[in-house]
C-alpha cells in the first residue's frame, strides 16, 4: 500500500465576505506528525458560523484547528499507529472530549485577552465553528468532527464518492457546532476509521465548496480533479473562482493523496510543515536534543524547503513584529509548535542550524517588515496558539 | 493540470407572494394598495439582488379568491419582473393557496442547492376553505419548514390566528424581528412592510450565515433558519404613529 503524502490545506475568503469587509471565517491546517510508530498525517478544516451572533467565529475556527492538532499530537504519543481499536476509540470519544475542552479553554483565554470592558459577557456562541479532521496513517485513515463539512474519497480510477456528510441538517443553514453543549454534539455520527483502504485520495471541505457546485455530481467531479493539481497557487485561484461564481461563502479544501513523497515535494514546493512535526516526533522519543535543535536540524536537512516552510508562517512573523510580547508564549509552547518557537527565538537571538536557515529567517523578517500587499482573498496561516489569524 | 472545470452556480432564492384577492380586497383601495406596494418594491428588491450575486432571486406569486392560481407561475428573476395587477373578487381559498405553494416546494422542482425560500402571505380576511389541511400539506415539505414565512394582515378583519399559524409559534421574549403577523392599517404601512420583506429579508436570506442547530431539532424552527432583520423603527411598535387607520 502506497503511503499518504503530506496533505495540503487551503482556505480562501468568500466573495461575499470580502465584498462586505468581513473576515474569512474558515480555517484549515495540514501537518505531518512523527511518532515512534510512524508518521501520521493530519488535515483539519473549520468553518466559523459568521453573523452577528457569532462575531468571533473567525477566531473560533482558527483555534479549533490549533487545538485539534494539539490533541492529536498528544494522542500520538500514547497510542501506536498499529492500535486500530485505540484510534477508533480516540476518534469516537477521547479526541472529541479533549478538543472540546481545549477549545473552550482557548476561546476563554482569547476572550480574556481580546475583549474590552463594554463587550457583552463571554459566550462560546460568539466563537461558534464546525470542525472536521482526518487522520491518515500508513494502514488506515479516520475522521471525526461535527458540523456541515464533507469528506470525499477518490479512487485510483478517478471516481469520487461522498464518505461523510452531516445528515441531520441537510439543506438547511443549521449545523452542528463546537459551541453547543457537549450533550448536543454529535461527534460519533462522523467518527470513522477505515483499515486497508485502497482509496487514492481524500478531500475534506467546508460547506462553501459543495454549495458552490451546481449539483453534487459537480462537487464530486471537482474533488476527483482537484487532487491532481500541480500547483498550490492554482488551488487558491480555483477556490477563489468557486466562491465568486458560487455560494460566496468562505471555502476550505484539504487534500491527502497517496504517492511517493519525493514527487510530492517536487510538485508542491514545500507547502508543508512536515519537517516541523517530524522534528517534534523525534524529540518526543529521544529527547537527545532540544526541540529547537531538532526543528533546525530537520529544516536544514532540506534547505531548498526552508523558504516555503517559513513562508507558511508569514502571519506569525508579522504578529511578532506587532506584538513582541507574543514571543514568550510561543517559546513556552515549543513542544507543541517548535517551528513557532524557533521563529520567536530568532527575533532576538541566534538560533541553532545551518547558514541557509539563518539567511532565510533574516529574509522572512525583512519581508514581514515590508508593507503588506493589498488583500487577495487568501487566508493567512495561523499566527500563534491562542491567537486567530488576522484577515489580510 | 488545470483546476477542474465543473458547473458552479449561485443559489436560487425563491420569493413567493401569496396574495388574498377576495372581494373584500376591492374595498377601500386595498387591492390597489397591494399592487402598488409590490410594484414599488421591485427596484429595491432588484438592487438587493444585484448586491448579492451569490443568490439568484426568483419571484413568483399566487392569487387566491374562489380558488388559488398562479398569478406569476414562472420563477422570474426580479430584474425582469413586470408586475401585472391583481384583481379582487370571490371568497378566500387560502388553504388552496398553501396547497399550490406546497407543490412548488417539492424537490424537484426545488433545486438541491436552493437557499431557504421566502413566503409572504398577505390577507385581509378569514380563510373560507380548509386552511388547516393546506397548512399541514405545506409544512410536510422540508423547504416550507426551512422557509422564512411572513404574514401581513391588511385591516382589522384579517384573521391573525391563521396568519400566526402560517408563521409558526411566536417565540418567547421580545424581539425586534416579526414572529407575528405584521398589521397594515393603511397603504403606507403596507408599502413599508412589503418593502422590508423584499429588501431587508431578501438580503438576509441571500447570504445566510451558518447557525447552530437547535437542540433536538432535525429541522429548524419556523422562520428561525434565517435570522430576520429588524423592522424599521417606526414599525416596531404597533402603538407608534404609522398613519391613519383606514382599513
Amino acid at each position: 500500500m502506497t503511503a499518504w503524502q503530506p496533505p495540503r490545506a487551503c482556505s480562501v475568503i468568500g466573495a461575499a465576505h470580502q465584498r462586505r469587509g468581513q473576515p474569512c471565517q474558515d480555517a484549515s491546517l495540514s501537518v505531518s506528525l512523527g511518532s515512534r510508530s510512524g508518521t501520521l498525517q493530519l488535515m483539519v478544516v473549520a468553518d466559523g458560523h459568521g453573523s452577528a451572533h457569532y462575531a468571533l467565529s473567525h477566531r473560533g475556527s482558527a483555534l479549533a484547528c490549533q487545538v485539534a492538532q494539539q490533541a492529536v499530537q498528544v494522542a500520538l504519543v500514547h497510542t501506536a499507529l498499529a492500535d486500530h481499536q485505540g484510534w477508533q476509540q480516540l476518534l469516537q470519544q477521547e479526541l472529541p472530549a479533549t478538543i472540546q475542552q481545549r477549545w473552550l479553554e482557548a476561546i476563554k483565554a482569547d476572550w480574556q485577552q481580546c475583549s474590552e470592558a463594554d463587550d457583552p459577557a463571554f459566550s462560546p456562541l460568539s466563537y461558534g465553528t464546525t470542525l472536521g479532521l482526518v487522520l491518515l496513517a500508513p494502514q488506515w485513515w479516520g475522521c471525526t468532527g461535527l458540523g456541515d463539512w464533507d469528506l470525499v474519497g477518490v479512487t485510483h480510477q478517478g471516481s469520487a464518492e461522498l464518505l461523510s456528510e452531516e445528515r441531520d441538517h441537510s439543506g438547511s443553514e443549521a449545523t452542528g457546532s463546537l459551541c453547543q453543549p457537549p450533550e448536543q454534539q454529535q461527534w460519533q455520527q462522523r467518527a470513522r476509521l477505515e483499515v486497508g483502504s485502497t482509496l487514492r485520495a481524500l478531500v475534506l471541505s467546508t460547506d462553501g465548496v459543495r454549495k458552490s457546485c451546481a449539483t453534487d455530481a459537480d462537487y464530486l467531479r471537482l474533488c476527483a480533479g482537484v487532487v491532481d493539481l500541480q500547483n498550490s497557487d492554482e488551488l487558491q485561484a480555483g477556490l477563489a473562482q468557486i466562491t465568486a461564481e458560487g455560494s460566496g461563502d468562505d471555502v476550505s479544501l484539504a487534500i491527502a493523496l497517496r504517492g511517493p513523497a519525493q514527487l510530492r515535494h517536487a510538485r508542491w514546493g514545500g507547502v508543508l510543515l512536515a519537517g516541523a512535526a517530524l522534528a517534534l516526533g523525534g524529540w518526543l522519543w529521544s529527547r537527545r536534543e532540544t526541540p529547537l535543535q531538532a526543528i533546525a536540524r530537520e529544516l536544514c536537512a532540506q534547505p531548498e524547503q526552508i523558504r516555503s516552510t517559513l513562508s507558511q508562517r508569514r502571519a506569525q512573523f508579522r504578529l511578532l513584529l506587532a506584538q513582541p510580547q507574543a514571543a514568550s508564549q510561543l517559546r513556552q509552547r515549543v513542544a507543541v509548535d517548535p517551528l513557532g518557537a524557533l521563529i520567536a527565538t530568532s527575533q532576538g537571538e541566534a538560533v541553532p542550524g545551518c547558514p541557509e536557515l539563518t539567511r532565510e529567517l533574516t529574509w522572512q523578517w525583512q519581508r514581514a517588515r515590508a508593507p503588506q500587499p493589498a488583500a487577495n482573498g487568501k487566508m493567512p496561516a495561523a499566527a500563534m496558539p491562542g491567537s486567530a489569524p488576522v484577515n489580510p | 493540470m488545470p483546476f477542474p472545470n465543473v458547473r458552479l452556480s449561485n443559489r436560487p432564492l425563491h420569493f413567493i407572494y401569496l396574495c388574498d384577492c377576495s372581494g373584500s380586497m376591492a374595498a377601500q383601495g386595498k387591492m390597489q394598495a397591494l399592487n402598488q406596494a409590490i410594484r414599488q418594491s421591485l427596484p429595491g428588491m432588484a438592487e438587493v439582488a444585484r448586491q448579492n450575486p451569490e443568490a439568484r432571486v426568483l419571484v413568483r406569486a399566487v392569487r387566491f379568491a374562489d380558488q388559488a392560481a398562479w398569478h406569476l407561475a414562472e420563477p422570474t428573476p426580479v430584474q425582469q419582473l413586470q408586475w401585472r395587477d391583481l384583481e379582487a373578487g370571490g371568497i378566500t381559498a387560502m388553504g388552496d393557496a398553501l396547497n399550490l405553494v406546497a407543490s412548488a416546494l417539492q424537490s424537484p422542482p426545488m433545486e438541491e442547492r436552493a437557499l431557504p425560500p421566502v413566503l409572504v402571505l398577505i390577507s385581509d380576511g378569514q380563510p373560507t376553505d380548509d386552511f388547516d389541511a393546506g397548512l399541514a400539506n405545506l409544512m410536510r415539505q422540508p423547504w416550507a419548514q426551512k422557509a422564512v414565512r411572513l404574514a401581513i394582515a391588511m385591516g382589522h378583519d384579517a384573521d391573525l390566528d391563521v396568519l400566526q399559524q402560517f408563521i409558526g409559534p411566536e417565540p418567547m421574549g421580545r424581539s425586534k424581528s416579526p414572529r407575528r403577523p405584521l398589521q397594515a392599517s393603511n397603504a403606507t404601512t403596507l408599502a413599508q412592510y412589503i418593502q422590508w420583506a423584499s429588501t431587508a429579508v431578501v438580503g438576509a436570506a441571500s447570504m445566510p450565515a451558518s447557525r447552530v442547530a437547535p437542540a433536538g431539532a432535525s429541522l429548524p424552527e419556523s422562520g428561525s433558519n434565517i435570522p430576520l432583520p429588524d423592522l424599521p423603527p417606526t414599525l416596531l411598535d404597533p402603538s407608534d404613529d404609522v398613519g391613519p387607520l383606514v382599513w
